[in-house]
């Protein structure tokens, strides 16, 4: 079969001792950087990039890969162990975990989560190894009007799914789709925005604008913020869970993966979306749903399956379509193209070693998650507890050397000093700032389909609703829109999200 | 901008967005806007630009009318602190070197939180040093000087 005979082609790229190796360092460092309170995937991933720049591109991917996996599993420990979730999809974690943790039950908590998020991880390979050629057959369908369509539906969708408030969320994706478009211009080879420095020709470098929004400002809004972080982590208790614990958990990890894996696949989708809605489920199914909140199994393990099944299948419309569900793709594809792999359907026939190589270290870095973190518990467990002062000046400095390193220039430590400004007042406005990073990203890509869609009509934008495939998803987005912004329907949504937090 | 009281943050976000917006479209005015059919590299910023300033307004009447968010107060002396240490250390990496550029940084840094001591920041930028050095320099083979002359 097809699907053997690629997934053939993965584990001979990704099981080379080589990329094995830096697959497993990926992991370890990720799990490292992850544990950190108030550190998630997304500063991370931002924060150890660089890193990964001056290897091979098969190896660069499947260590940042083996980065997020850990850094997600990370967040999940920190979550479980003080009550501090680094990212939103660990928020639901915090709930179930934290207080099982409290009864003592931490290591067996952990020991869900892990091997819940490694049957996920496991069913959502083969969920990408079998649905991304289909889904690069129908993208080879996709003109540029379908293409713009499903960026204006993806970046609705993303935004809509983001904390905070909606219309920011669109403000803030139009001003990361401006500062997207700074540098020289695809069609005309016009310098835009440059201000006539010969340095801004290739665009703000991203890592830099990743950098200054999440690592750094994150680092300003925390660092006074002691009281917080002096949670004691809770004994760990045994380190495996009881035969009950193991029944309990089984079911709500089948459906936790189910769930995850539909909803990374749409637009906006990922991780959080998929751990609230799996909580959410188990809650409504339980028999003893006043269990839920005072360390209920399901409501731990459920979750936890779905935002590893979500951020997995997550990678199907960033590897096929090219388009980022969420802040964490679009870094990816920032990596992509740093390797100059534009991404989209042509990856999977242009370097099968690196798509397929991809795909089998998704596996592979699950499977090295679930060996390398049981036995190290006890070292995360001492790594939580180091002190902020020791943590900040060291994600600081290695940030400054990594945004170095990526052309050896200083021009983006400069550049990331002014996005830490500009994340900082982010913050106040209370923007979130991962719709920018999206729009950052596909930015230039939305112009040049918006621009070639015209052309090809003739100036006629009767084309956007001319094709059947656009019109759903630009009235998807149109529709999303209507919905959020009624006022009514919008304090529903955010009583549903207090509901379920 | 930043006074402490409360309730601002969707006046100063839709300031702001306004703001951003309208620079951004009046910049592209300097290039060519060509047709719809064949845009010129002006007009799809320019159109970004009246749509963000649009909805900027928007943010800012929502804020006007009393609905908007409640802002959170920005920790200040951190904030300039830690942009500082950052500015710091792109001046000093390649006119002074990495040791000098990280132990700037370290102290720089340090001093945003309560923490300071200056043996912390001497134990601290010692050890980030043999760590930047191993890591970065040794086995990344990035080259940067760790005493520029």
């Amino acid at each position: 079969m097809d699907l053997f005979n690629n997934l053939g082609i993965g584990f001979d790229a990704a099981l080379s001792l080589n990329n094995l190796t830096f697959c497993f360092v990926g992991v370890l460092v990720g799990t490292a950087i992850g544990i950190l309170p108030g550190l998630g995937p997304l500063a991370t991933i931002a924060m150890l990039l660089p890193l990964t720049y001056s290897l091979e591109p098969v190896t660069g991917l499947i260590m940042i890969a083996g980065i997020y996996y850990g850094a997600q599993y990370g967040g999940s420990t920190t979550a479980i162990l003080v009550n501090l979730p680094g990212e939103s999809s660990a928020i639901v974690s915090c709930l179930d975990g934290h207080q099982m943790a409290r009864k003592g039950r931490a290591g067996a908590a952990l020991a869900i989560a892990a091997i819940g998020s490694f049957f996920a991880g496991t069913v959502a390979t083969l969920l990408i190894a079998g649905f991304s050629p289909i889904l690069a057959e129908v993208a080879f369908l996709f003109g540029p009007v379908e293409y713009f369509a499903m960026m204006v539906l993806g970046l609705t969708a993303a935004t809509l799914l983001a904390h905070g408030s909606f219309i920011k969320g669109v403000a803030m994706v139009l001003t990361g789709l401006i500062l997207g478009l700074v540098g020289a211009d695809v069609n005309s080879g016009t310098y835009r925005f440059t201000f006539g420095s010969f340095s801004l020709t290739e665009g703000i470098e991203f890592v830099a604008v990743a950098m200054g929004l999440f690592a750094f400002t994150d680092i300003v809004t925390n660092i006074r913020n002691n009281t917080a972080r002096e949670v004691t982590a809770p004994t760990l208790g045994n380190l495996w869970m009881s035969r009950k614990e193991a029944k309990q958990a089984a079911f709500p990890i089948l459906r936790g993966t189910m769930i995850g894996s539909v909803l990374g696949l749409l637009p906006g989708g990922g991780a959080m979306i998929s751990s609230f809605a799996s909580y959410a489920m188990e809650k409504r199914l339980s028999r003893h749903p006043e269990e839920f909140g005072h360390g209920a199994v399901a409501g731990l393990a459920g979750p936890e399956a779905a935002n590893n099944a979500g951020a997995q299948t997550s990678f199907i419309p960033m590897l096929t379509l090219g388009i980022p569900s969420n802040g964490v793709m679009a870094l990816m594809i920032g990596a992509l193209m740093v390797h100059n792999i534009a991404p989209g359907p042509f990856v999977m026939v242009s370097n099968p070693d690196i798509f397929w190589g991809l795909i089998a270290s998704m596996w592979i870095g699950n499977a090295i998650l679930i060996v390398l973190n049981l036995p190290l518990i006890p070292l995360w467990v001492r790594l939580i507890r180091v002190n902020y002062w020791i943590l900040f000046p060291i994600i600081l400095t290695v940030c400054c050397v990594g945004l170095y390193s990526i052309g050896n220039r200083v021009l983006p430590i400069y550049f990331a000093a002014g996005f830490t400004l500009l994340g900082c007042l982010f913050w106040r406005m209370r923007a979130e700032a991962a719709p920018l990073l999206l729009g950052f990203i596909l930015g230039p890509l939305m112009e040049e389909h918006f621009r070639r869609a015209l052309l090809l009509s003739n100036g006629d934008v009767a084309i956007f609703y001319q094709s059947p495939l656009s019109v759903v998803m630009l009235g998807a987005a149109a529709i999303i829109c209507v919905i959020v912004l009624l006022p009514q329907i919008r304090r529903g949504r955010s009583a549903a999200f207090v509901e379920e937090a | 901008m930043f006074s402490t009281s409360n309730g601002k943050a969707d006046l100063e976000a839709g300031l702001f967005f306004t703001l951003f917006g309208g620079l951004t479209a009046s910049l592209s005015l300097q290039y060519q806007m060509g047709t719809i059919a064949a845009m010129g590299p002006g007009l799809f910023p320019f159109m970004l630009g009246i749509l963000l300033s649009f909805i900027g307004l928007v943010i800012f009447v929502k804020g006007l009318l009393g609905n908007g968010e409640i802002a959170r107060n920005l920790p200040l002396w951190p904030l300039i602190l830690i942009t500082a240490s950052l500015l710091v250390f792109a001046f000093l990496v390649l006119t002074a070197g990495l040791a000098i550029a990280v132990t700037a940084q370290v102290v720089i840094a340090l001093r945003a939180s309560e923490h300071f001591t200056w043996k912390r920041a001497a134990a601290l930028s010692a050890g980030l040093l043999i760590f930047c050095y191993v890591v970065f320099v040794y086995f990344l083979g990035i080259s940067l000087p760790m005493f520029a002359v």
